[in-house]
């Protein structure tokens, strides 16, 4: 074996050798932690109390375990004909402890974003915006509902985030929650 | 970059310098002189002459591939070595000359003459004393260096791969291009960065390979399965991207490249630094270094919002090299910011079809080198050492180690509502992925007719993200051990080649998750796979004119964490893996057979060519499919993608070719033509490339001697692409936008030699879609939304300098 390495040439093989544990000599048993940092909305809720006293209609969507996974909670708004309510969306992050209310949030920095109720048919309800922003643009937090026949359908809700661009038209910026209820008026 | 490994910080790179001074301090005693066996004696000399005209040729290089030996032709076009007996390839090759490989064995004195045709096809590369084989001979390659590499300098490694009749990419705007061989691309794709396996984040088809185009000095495309050499994953072929080899004359040189574009305004700078010492002749060192920054790009028309990158890379290398034994290492940063074009970044789908049904971005605004949210921030780092052994009368054995860090950190278009949040400017995704390769070679000396090499390959992965961030991709670890035998016969015009390999894959996954009331948990799960791999390959020279090549391989890949686990929501799309789909067990290795047939016409005063067949099966075919229904979230129903897996079954041929229409005119045309199947549903594999073709006109003018200019040249070309017509059925079910339209570009390109006093400026001007043609390109992620780029002039600029 003498002539089959010669001195410099292994002890650089061997140096090499014994390098290469090194390479990758630190441990990976950490687990994932929970993404604290990742802003998400879990929860919308619409709160719906009729002017003339009652007792408040709540419908929200629930996803608590994020995109994927098991399927949201979608609840039914179930309305009074002929009925004017007051309503105010919730928005939360349920998985963060406390949870956090994002809708805080959204009214903190009202002049980027725009709440946007369609419903389907259209004349299922109507609403309408109530607050606005600083710039007098409608937010869209707080609405007034209002009912007439008896008639089923739907109410999407969509948050628009939309900064350095509202403009008071659902076009600019981008999407954060489109969630659509089963409304039924009787 | 907001992640360090636990217990694995900066000293990861106090251990490589400690090894490094080790390993020379071990390896700079005078090395002793080796008396050579008499029988290492035998002479082999000979002549290289022009094939025309007679002429001699000093200075053309005269290699022996099998043992590194090179030497120059003298002032009369002779050439010496003394050599042991045995069978060798020798390889002679001069600036303006078809190179010429022949086998001599050598068991008395020979002399053998070479005659070399002139290369009127162009100019290739200086030629390079010391050129490694590094490309499995027996397989189709092919090759972009000197001139032709020069053309692409300034574009992204993907894109400049394009030039290659076969290889196309997919594509994200102007600067992310993942390669694509033969329609197979990401996992399937093995990039070889300098002899490492290019390791960063292959799940995301917006991930482009982090490697600086300028530290080549040639890229080679090994076309099908290569996996025994290199291995699993190189399903599809290899991509080899090879820096000049370290400067083994002394003295020290230099070269600058310029290169500025017209339509984003990029400009690229970079620069080389080599030398060797005359003291020293073993030790050889390189500094390289690039920048490359450009603005926003423009569609004919508008601009393309936010579409501006900036890159920064540089290299470092130094090795000592004698004829006994050798050693270098290399160290390679590789950072890179890309900005992403805000139609391009939504979360909701409803907002997707939005953007898609406008004719033009919504935002488009004007030119800016600014990059806003939406961005990647990319940084690769990559250090290796590697040193071989001439094992006397047995072979050579060779090791290479290598460590690589890639961060890959995604930052959405909108920062936190929260303020606290937003004032951190967090990416929302942040991976680290660090991969270990240890790889031991041993080539055993020629023995009747057999060459061969037997390796020891090994890999260890850890893939994590950022605390806080996101989750993707899972935590996983990844440790791979493999062993492959490749023996090579060769006598008279045959060269029959045969190779087999085994791999083991561990792979350990941990999974985050929610369960159903959004408690937190971890999923921890483990799978090992022993895959093989086996390739045949047969190489047929009839005459000095026409080589036949037939290759077949067969290799089983296990499946990436990502094809498993990938889960959340990416560009609008909510992936999943295919072990989260409910009802699925685990994923199953796929196994790939492919033949390959290619002709090559070489050396022919008028028509050359080359011609490739080919035709891969891939049983249990991994790839991602949309599902119905669609995936509800707060952001409404999301297309869902989930992986599956499938019989698949490719077909096409690559034709590439030359003729000379007259001394100084050149016709060039290439093509190639793609047919994918999935043979378990019946119909047409999604996202594959559409036909292709090109065709280039080129005058050299000649040359005066002693004038300023020379090598001057003006091309035109035009290139098309087919509409890709072979799509699935219900196709409306499966992608939000029809294959675009088919699509042929007009370009014009000039170059010379511009000899600046002592210094030979290398010019050229390339003008590429010249009428400002819109189109859109089915490969192209930004076609949903924008145009290709409008009209572009690119001046480049190379100077060599010596010292």
């Amino acid at each position: 074996m003498k002539n089959l390495l010669h001195t410099p040439a292994r002890l650089l093989m061997l140096s090499m050798l014994a390098a290469a544990p090194l390479f990758s000599a630190c441990s990976d048993n950490d687990d994932p932690t929970p993404d604290e940092d990742n802003e998400q909305i879990t929860t919308v809720t619409y709160t719906l109390t009729p002017t003339s006293g009652g007792a408040p209609v709540v419908v929200s969507y629930r996803d608590l375990d994020g995109d994927g996974g098991t399927a949201p909670v979608i609840g039914s708004l179930n309305l009074a004909p002929n009925t004017t309510y007051t309503g105010v969306v919730t928005l939360l992050d349920e998985t963060k402890n406390p949870a956090t209310d994002i809708s805080a949030e959204v009214r903190a920095e009202a002049d980027e974003h725009l709440l946007v109720f369609e419903p389907a048919p259209a004349n299922l309800l109507t609403v309408t915006r109530t607050d606005r922003d600083q710039n007098n643009l409608e937010l869209g937090l707080q609405t007034r509902v209002v009912t007439t026949g008896t008639t089923t359908g739907t109410l999407k809700i969509t948050l628009r985030h939309q900064p350095g661009a509202k403009n008071g038209t659902f076009t600019p910026g981008s999407t954060d929650v489109e969630v659509v209820f089963p409304t039924t008026v009787r | 970059m907001r992640i360090q490994f636990p217990g694995c910080p900066e000293p990861t790179w106090l251990w490589l310098g400690l090894v490094l001074v080790l390993g020379m301090a071990g390896s700079w005693q005078p090395a002793r002189a080796q008396a050579p066996a008499e029988a290492c004696a035998l002479s082999l000399s000979g002549r290289v002459a022009d094939h025309e005209s007679r002429a001699d040729l000093p200075g053309a290089t005269v290699v022996l591939l099998e043992t590194q030996q090179a030497t120059q032709t003298d002032n009369a076009g002779n050439f010496h070595f003394h050599l042991c007996p045995g069978l060798y390839h020798v390889r002679v090759t001069f600036v303006g000359y078809e190179p010429e490989t022949t086998e001599l064995r050598v068991e008395r004195a020979v002399v053998r003459d070479f005659r070399l045709h002139p290369n009127a096809v162009m100019l290739r590369g200086a030629n390079i004393r010391g050129e490694r084989v590094t490309a499995p001979v027996s397989q189709p390659t092919a090759t972009l260096s000197g001139q032709e590499l020069q053309q692409t300098r300034g574009e992204a490694l993907g894109e400049a791969l394009q030039r290659i009749a076969g290889v196309t990419a997919i594509q994200t705007g102007p600067s992310i291009f993942k390669p694509m061989i033969h329609g197979l691309h990401s996992n399937r794709l093995a990039i070889l960065n300098n002899g490492v396996r290019q390791e960063g984040q292959q799940w995301g088809q917006e991930h482009g390979p982090e490697i600086d185009p300028f530290s080549a000095a040639r890229l080679t495309v090994v076309k099908g399965a290569a996996s025994v050499r290199y291995g699993s994953d190189a399903i599809g072929g290899v991509v080899l991207v090879e820096p000049k080899p370290l400067r083994d004359s002394a003295g020290t040189g230099a070269e600058l490249h310029l290169v500025g574009m017209s339509n984003n305004g990029m400009g690229a700078a970079s620069g080389m630094l080599e030398g060797n010492l005359r003291r020293l002749p073993a030790f050889s060192w390189r500094v390289q270094g690039t920048a490359r920054r450009a603005g926003t790009m423009r569609a004919p028309g508008y601009y393309l919002r936010n579409s501006g990158f900036s890159e920064h890379s540089f290299s470092a290398a130094a090795g000592w090299r004698t004829d006994g034994y050798g050693f270098d290492v290399f160290y390679s940063q590789f950072r890179t910011q890309l900005g992403i074009l805000p139609a391009a970044e939504v979360g909701n789908p409803s907002d997707l079809l939005r953007a898609i049904a406008r004719p033009r971005p919504l935002e488009t605004g004007g030119f800016s080198y600014a990059i806003n949210r939406a961005y990647q921030q990319v940084r690769h780092d990559l250090g290796r050492i590697t040193g071989f052994v001439r094992t006397g009368s047995v072979g050579r054995l060779s090791a290479t180690l290598s460590q690589q860090l890639d961060y890959r950190d995604e930052y959405d278009r909108n920062r936190p509502r929260n303020n606290n949040l937003a004032a951190r400017n967090l990416p929302e995704l942040s991976y680290t992925n660090r991969t270990s390769i240890a790889e031991l070679l041993w080539e055993h000396r020629t023995w009747r007719n057999f060459t061969g090499s037997v390796g020891l390959a090994g890999t260890y992965q850890a893939n994590r993200y950022a605390p806080g961030s996101r989750q993707f991709i899972p935590f996983y670890t990844s440790t791979i051990g493999g062993v492959f035998w490749i023996e090579r016969w060769q006598k008279d015009k045959w060269l029959l080649e045969a190779g087999a390999r085994l791999d083991r894959r561990d792979l350990q996954v941990r999974r985050g998750d929610r369960d159903a009331n959004g408690a937190f948990f971890v999923d921890r799960s483990r799978f090992q796979y022993t895959t093989p791999a086996a390739s045949l390959g047969a190489t047929f020279d009839p005459t000095a004119h026409l080589a036949l090549n037939l290759a077949a391989g067969l290799t089983q890949r296990a499946p990436a964490a990502n094809e498993r686990f990938s889960d959340g929501v990416h560009n609008a799309q909510y992936e999943l893996g295919y072990d989260l789909v409910p009802g699925n067990g685990a994923l199953v290795p796929e196994t790939a057979l492919n033949v390959g047939l290619t002709a090559t016409w070489h050396n022919n005063p008028r028509l050359n060519g080359e011609i490739t067949l080919y035709q891969t099966r891939i049983i249990d075919f991994i790839y991602q499919v949309p599902i119905l229904p669609p995936v509800v979230t707060i952001r409404g129903a999301l297309i869902s993608r989930q992986y599956q897996q499938t019989n698949a079954m490719l077909r096409g041929v690559d034709l590439t070719g030359s003729y000379q229409l007259a001394p100084r005119w050149l016709l060039t045309a290439k093509g190639s033509v793609l047919r994918a199947r999935d043979t378990r549903a019946d119909e047409w594999q999604i996202l594959m490339p559409a036909d292709r073709a090109e065709v280039a006109v080129r005058y050299d003018v000649a040359d005066r001697p002693g004038a300023r200019l020379s090598q001057r040249f003006v091309q035109l070309g035009g290139s098309a692409v087919a509409r890709q017509t072979r799509v699935p059925a219900n196709y409306a079910a499966r992608d939000y936008k029809n294959p675009p339209a088919g699509y042929a570009l007009l370009g014009l390109q000039a170059g010379t030699m511009l000899h600046w006093g002592r210094l030979p400026l290398e010019v050229s001007v390339a003008g590429s879609n010249l009428l400002n043609h819109r189109y859109r390109d089915y490969l192209n992620r930004y076609r949903y939304f924008a145009d290709e780029m409008g009209r572009n002039v690119t001046l480049r600029v190379r100077v060599p300098l010596a010292f």
